[in-house]
């Protein structure tokens, strides 16, 4: 077993993490998240991405608003709601505990 | 020239060809059935129905208006599977099936059940529905059953039977428990890309029917060979004229064949457990499939010298080899039922057993491989 699949919960966690990220850049739709991560470990696709997005909604971490497309019909464009900054801010915090830690132990 | 039927998918209108219009309606249904303990599912739903018209809308121009089955396929396996069943701490669910999101899909594969596959099926999907469940290809699969056909004439007896026995996969979940995997949408591009579908385009190209009929017409003769042999001496009177020594050797003979067909099987179980036959080592360039085959011919050679001595002892002269079909029918169940039963409290006893059979796909995979590169190097 590689790295690759041992660590595909890892990855599966990780993805609200990152897509929380994504969209406190800038407004963004599906496609875009989508080519984002395309180029990193993290490349993923609609299947898994939309029930995401719907379960961060719920949740209240993100709210979305129609924009119209140049070709085509509206678009849903994503964006942060306070409560998914919050969140984001701890999960960063969280992230550089666990980096620390991952980096300090066995060093001594 | 194919079928076009209109879609609505987000409020657009798109022309699908009807292959791709199963496709996609396959692909959907799945997925809202996969989602229904999701409290997100009717919005997931929409935003997915865009996605795929937004990728639709990309394939086509002023000169091209039909999407076709191709690119359907292509649409939906780049949408990846449908995750997302309830989530653990959402609603649960007794005993329900939904994976939960987390999991990985190799961790969310349903519990294979053996299912007979229609789509792409030849007879009645019974080879179609075993090649699922052992995960081989079910061209294999028929193949064996010819050989078994031609070699013990046990063939024809055991797909009829399982033709009853083992229940039609008809709903999406059935045939994605059939082969154990998820109901994706992959899945179901696997299944049409090898059933359905290039069975019917196939049919048009008279080299691919020829194809068919050298490969099928040994076994249909071969069946219908059994079928004379079993059916045709019916009502024929046998002739009871024995010699009392025959009527002794007759339970030495059987007691012989049953101890050929233990050794067999020992010899065929400890080949693929652990790659040697009773403790001899192969040699080195041999593969184990060849082993394997080399065993059931030989395996073939003895017995069938043996049964026709049976045979021979048992209607001697004048109608020899040729028992009335209720004896043949019922020798063939008994037989089935007691390999049956030795399976069973074999593989209960014996883990080694269970190794064997969960080796056997790997090795008809390898033999695939084997031939296949042996015919390209033709």
């Amino acid at each position: 077993m590689n790295v690759n699949e041992k660590f595909s919960g890892m990855r599966k966690g990780l993805l609200e993490f990152l897509v929380l990220q994504i969209i406190a850049a800038e407004k963004v739709y599906v496609a875009d998240i989508l080519k984002q991560l395309s180029a990193t470990q993290f490349a993923t696709q609609e299947g898994t991405l939309y029930p995401l997005l719907s379960k961060m909604r719920r949740e209240g971490l993100l709210d979305y608003e129609w924009k119209e497309s140049e070709a085509g019909p509206p678009r849903k464009y994503y964006k942060l709601t306070v409560k998914g900054r919050e969140q984001l801010r701890d999960t960063l915090q969280y992230w550089t505990e666990i980096n620390d830690t991952v980096k300090r132990l066995g060093q001594s | 020239m194919n079928k076009v039927i209109t879609i609505n998918l987000g409020g657009n209108a798109y022309q699908l060809e009807e292959g791709g219009f199963d496709l996609l309606r396959n692909c959907l249904e799945t997925a809202a059935a996969r989602l229904q303990n999701n409290p997100d599912r009717d919005e997931i739903l929409s935003d997915i129905e865009s996605a795929i018209g937004e990728k639709f809308r990309a394939l086509l121009a002023s000169h091209k208006t039909v999407v076709v089955a191709r690119e359907v396929t292509d649409v939906i396996a780049s949408m990846g599977p449908i995750e997302g069943g309830a989530e653990a701490g959402d609603r649960p669910e007794p005993g329900g099936p939904g994976p939960s999101r987390a999991a990985s899909p190799e961790n969310t594969a349903t519990p294979k059940r053996l299912y007979r596959i229609y789509d792409g099926a030849m007879v009645s999907g019974v080879c179609n529905g075993l090649g699922a469940y052992l995960n081989i290809d079910p061209t294999l699969v028929r193949l064996a059953f010819v050989l078994l056909t031609i070699f013990w004439g046990m063939g024809v007896l055991v797909y009829v039977i399982m033709a009853f026995v083992v229940p039609e996969a008809r709903s999406p979940q059935e045939k994605a428990a059939a082969s154990g995997l998820p109901g994706t949408a992959q899945e179901f591009i696997r299944r049409a890309k090898e059933g359905y579908y290039e069975a019917i385009k196939n049919f048009q190209n008279p080299r691919a029917h020829r194809r068919w009929g050298r490969w099928f017409g040994p076994g249909m003769r071969a069946s219908a060979y059994q079928w004379r042999y079993h059916w045709g001496s019916c009502g024929m009177p046998p002739a009871p004229h024995y010699e009392p020594w025959m009527g002794f050797a007759l339970p030495f003979l059987s007691i012989l064949s049953g101890a050929v067909m233990i050794a067999w099987l020992c010899a065929l179980i400890s080949l693929l457990a652990t790659g040697k036959v009773l403790g001899l080592a192969l040699p080195p360039n041999v593969p184990i499939w060849v082993a394997a085959l080399l065993l059931c011919i030989a395996y073939g050679i003895l017995t069938g010298s043996l049964k026709t001595a049976r045979c021979l002892f048992w209607w001697p002269r004048g109608v020899m080899g040729r028992p009335p079909a209720p004896v043949v029918l019922a020798e063939a169940f008994i037989w089935l039922l007691v390999v049956g039963v030795l399976f069973l409290l074999a593989s209960h006893f014996f883990p080694q057993l269970h190794t064997a059979v969960q080796a056997v796909p790997s090795i008809l995979n390898q033999a695939k491989d084997d031939i296949h590169a042996w015919w390209n190097t033709k």
